[in-house]
């Protein structure tokens, strides 16, 4: 059942990431030739480009959560090896748990008011719809951490495959 | 309180926490000391959207990792061979023109390593030149380009820099402008060692014959449009950086997909996944970087720093040595990406008030980057080098150790003449 979970989350994760990346091709490549052959473009298509570089940012940052490929400073690590004790990982898991989770909770905080003041992000696009893939982003990071923290990843590939 | 939640970073750190994790904790104890509620890292990160320049990254990484995946690595080899391979040595001279444009397209990742490494080695020493050399060579150029349109690392450093609104205001497009020059030099200065290195050595030459070149050429139609767009557009000011990222995009999409048909379409899902996965882990790192740096700012950290430097640091000269070796301390130990967003807050406004020009410290910054990826004994590009020819790390550093000294020589003459770096710009 977690398995099921996982795999179906980790699909939409994909499949989300891919079509956000296809519309801001898109987008971001009509906005510029619109401009500089007619003059026109899309009155709104500069906020939603941000606003989709701004969700790249979350999901791809979800998906790297998943096998914890975040950059990291990994000093130790390379001294010691490949042996790093899952000790060390998971704690450092942990920690990331509580980081994000804080950050979930902190930024729920910012969508109410924006929620509150109907502030809109372009067109007639709420701030808060788009928004809302930060707290979202980080619960489901805090999430995969605390299960790291309970079941320590698998040792990250070398960097070479980057 | 502070000191325990400073504690708490610090061992997370030598845990080996991501570092998007630490800098938000970082700024989370921040704004919680001065009493400021935590929606505002919330409120920071979505910063990102305020940043229109922010839109390249992900379009170049893209583009990037497409050329990665197609066979562009050996038109362009095919191509500057055809152009340069008659000099004496030619073929050295390929390697490292095309690895610093590999580079500057792909992001200093590694990429350049493991695909132009395995097709220039063996070029290089079936050529004559020994293992040795094209270990070297292979091994530091993996950097080289770092200053180069479109280099990533360099306009993060323009979008860090601009945030800190110190010093005189510049265009991320001033950036390319100023590493032009330094570029050229560190390419002089290496291809005048690899000269000296095979005086008196006879190597075979590639005979300059119109018909490869012009196959070269035929072979790359679709890719020669390119470095029209991305080097054209963005130094004539025809486009804007991010324009040239979109459209850059879009063509490397229709060109790879279409026209050469060498990545298929259900391949693309797959590399789109994998460039955005880290495109997402540098943005989430400059986010809570922005977030940070407005908490260093307010509690007047760089101002302290530069009343302390006072004390021991008196001249620009001393600062920029000192700096020079930081700087080549950290490229060793950190991420570009997580040096630049660490230490420019920290070091652009210090710099300033020694009367550093904000564009030449960006120049400076990479160059010491670019050489920190492969100084022993931990520079990461060495570790790459080593998995993909499966050598020893102390065959790699008694490989690189002279292409360092050449670049350390390049990087003393661009630390200490401004002029090399701002003579387009100023």
């Amino acid at each position: 059942m977690a398995g099921l979970m996982t795999r179906w989350l980790a699909r939409l994760e994909d499949t989300l990431l891919v079509l956000l990346m296809l519309a801001l091709i898109l987008v971001a490549a009509y906005q510029v030739l619109a401009r500089n052959l007619f003059d026109g473009g899309l009155l709104w298509g500069d906020a939603l480009v941000r606003v989709l570089v701004f969700w790249i940012t979350m999901v791809g940052a979800m998906v790297a959560s998943r096998s914890d490929e975040h950059i990291r400073i990994d000093l130790l690590a390379r001294f010691l090896g490949p042996r790093t004790s899952a000790v060390t990982r998971r704690l450092s898991a942990a920690f990331t748990a509580v980081i994000c989770a804080l950050l979930g909770y902190y930024s729920l905080d910012f969508i109410r008011f924006e929620y509150e003041d109907g502030t809109l992000a372009f067109g007639s696009v709420p701030a808060w719809l788009c928004e809302l893939v930060l707290p979202v982003g980080a619960f489901v990071m805090a999430l995969r951490y605390l299960l790291m923290t309970i079941w320590p990843a698998p040792l990250p590939k070398p960097a070479t495959d980057a | 309180m502070g000191i325990a939640g400073i504690a708490v970073l610090i061992v997370a750190a030598l845990l080996g926490a991501p570092l998007f994790a630490l800098i938000l904790g970082g700024a989370m104890l921040g704004f919680l000391l001065a009493d400021i509620d935590l929606a505002v890292v919330g409120i920071e990160l979505y910063r990102i959207v305020d940043t229109p320049m922010l839109v390249a990254l992900p379009l170049f990484t893209f583009a990037g990792y497409l050329l990665a995946e197609a066979r562009t690595s050996e038109r362009l080899v095919a191509l500057v061979r055809a152009l340069v391979g008659r000099f004496r040595i030619g073929l050295a001279v390929v390697a490292f023109i095309v690895c610093a444009v590999f580079t500057a397209l792909t992001g200093a990742s590694g990429v350049t390593i493991v695909a132009l490494g395995a097709l220039l080695l063996p070029a290089l020493t079936s050529a004559g030149y020994d293992r040795q050399f094209s270990l070297g060579l292979v091994t530091s150029s993996g950097s080289l380009g770092l200053l180069l349109v479109p280099s990533i690392p360099l306009i993060l450093y323009g979008i860090v820099a601009q945030q800190m609104n110190v010093g005189e205001p510049f265009a991320i497009v001033d950036l390319f402008v100023a590493g032009l020059l330094p570029l050229l030099l560190m390419l002089g200065v290496l291809i005048a060692y690899a000269a000296w290195r095979f005086r008196g050595v006879s190597l075979p030459v590639q005979p300059f014959s119109l018909g490869a070149l012009g196959s070269a050429l035929f072979a790359a139609r679709y890719e020669l449009p390119l470095p029209v767009i991305v080097l054209g557009g963005i130094y004539s000011g025809l486009f804007a950086v991010s324009e040239a990222a979109a459209v850059t995009a879009l063509y490397v999409l229709v060109a790879e997909v279409f026209l050469y048909r060498e990545v298929p379409v259900r391949a693309l899902p797959q590399i789109i996944v994998a460039s955005m996965k880290m495109v997402g882990g540098i943005l989430l790192i400059l986010g809570a970087a922005l977030a940070f740096t407005n908490f260093l700012v307010d509690a007047e950290v760089p101002q302290r720093l530069f009343e302390l430097s006072q004390e021991y640091i008196e001249s620009r000269w001393m600062f920029l040595l000192l700096l020079n070796i930081l700087l080549l301390l950290l490229g060793a130990i950190l991420d570009v990406f997580a040096a630049l967003v660490i230490m420019v807050p920290l070091l652009l406004p210090v710099a300033v008030e020694y009367g550093i020009d904000p564009v030449h410290l960006g120049i400076v910054f990479l160059a010491n980057m670019q050489i920190g990826y492969f100084t022993p004994p931990i520079g990461m590009n060495l570790f790459i080098a080593s998995y993909r020819f499966k050598e020893s790390l102390l065959t790699l550093y008694a490989a690189s150790w002279p292409f360092m000294l050449a670049l350390l020589a390049a990087l003393a003459l661009i630390t200490y003449i401004p002029w090399l770096s701002l003579v387009f710009v100023r």
